[in-house]
């Protein structure tokens, strides 16, 4: 089950909900309207073993984004949650505009909270503003038993490029 | 939880789930398949500005068929009304529709409750590809809701065609 807006605000007073700093003109009917943050990463090179991402602060007037290149963004909220699983998603004002705010990794883990990391993809040249309401977040009830998150991302609050295939070295 | 097909038609005789016009047919095991509508928009603007409302020309897609350049991104049309005051829709590629690299969103899959309208597809194309007005291109799911319900009264309720960002309005409040 998803939550509605109501509930998503019940959720958050009680603690179940982590969606900080918080406004209540952000609910939905059944999501929350998160904030694009201050600092995009945009990827320059690739080594034949990991991508190389230069940091880049969003300027007042808004930083333009070119086609055909992945950026690494971040939420300006820390969002999260100890009772419900998480899909974040572009918002459709940003569908519109050929904007992709993640790539096919929507699902975000019980217990995990954290200024999430997005995918930009942008399909035409657009201009971003730090700040803007960006994309959105809804809240799905759980069925069994939850066992916390021991994910590597789960807790970071900045952009954050892969840390594959380093990560699937270390499995082996 | 999401509806079976049977359920998606129980609801819709209820007028619990709104799509017109509504072919059985068109059901499957948990969704319902949309037809594209004839109409799509192209952005004209050189840069989009998310404070500005953007060019666009608006253009009908031929009997014959239209046809999409890898790395296009046009705005579609469902052919269907639809909405619930009920239930949360959900925005699919038909599998056949995504064999082809054919994305129907970008990123933006879910539907508020009590929006109605013909959705706007936003469609990217990754290798050539030939749309045909009428086509089933996309599904629609619908999902059980958990809480107190408030309805839609957002900027792109009753959408009868492809809508635009309207972004701007944000920016202006």
């Amino acid at each position: 089950m998803i939550l509605t807006g109501n509930e998503i605000i019940k959720e958050q007073r009680k603690g179940n909900i982590t969606i900080n700093p918080f406004c209540v003109s952000q609910i939905n009917p059944n999501s929350y309207n998160y904030r694009l943050g201050n600092t995009l990463k945009v990827f320059y090179k690739f080594d034949g073993n990991k991508a190389f991402f230069r940091k880049i602060k969003i300027p007042k007037n808004g930083y333009i984004l070119k086609p055909k290149k992945v950026y690494l963004a971040n939420t300006k909220e820390v969002i999260g949650s100890s009772k419900y699983a998480m899909s974040l998603i572009g918002r459709s004002s940003m569908g519109r505009y050929g904007l992709f705010l993640q790539a096919s990794a929507n699902l975000g883990h019980t217990t995990s909270k954290h200024k999430w990391t997005l995918e930009i993809v942008a399909l035409l040249p657009i201009r971003l503003y730090s700040g803007m309401i960006i994309g959105q977040v809804s809240f799905w009830k759980n069925f069994g038993v939850v066992k916390k998150y021991h994910g590597r991302y789960g807790s970071l609050n900045y952009p954050q490029e892969s840390f594959l295939p380093v990560e699937k070295k270390q499995n082996i | 939880m999401i509806l079976t097909g049977k359920k998606i038609i129980q609801e819709v005789q209820k007028n619990r789930i709104e799509i017109s016009p509504f072919n059985k047919k068109m059901i499957t095991t948990n969704s319902y398949d949309l037809l594209l509508g004839n109409t799509i928009i192209r952005y004209k603007s050189k840069i989009l500005d998310p404070k500005r409302r953007p060019l666009f020309e608006e253009m009908t897609i031929p009997k014959k068929g239209l046809i999409l350049k890898a790395g296009d991104f046009v705005l579609g049309h469902s052919s269907e009304y639809l909405g619930s005051d009920f239930y949360v829709p959900i925005i699919h590629g038909k599998s056949g529709t995504a064999r082809m690299g054919l994305f129907v969103h970008v990123t933006a899959d879910l539907i508020d409750i009590g929006s109605h309208g013909r959705i706007t597809f936003q469609l990217h194309a990754t290798i050539p590809v030939r749309l045909y007005p009428g086509m089933p291109i996309a599904q629609v799911s619908f999902w059980v809701p958990k809480g107190d319900i408030v309805l839609y009264k957002g900027k792109y309720q009753h959408s009868k065609g492809p809508m635009s960002s309207m972004t701007y309005k944000d920016f202006n409040k």
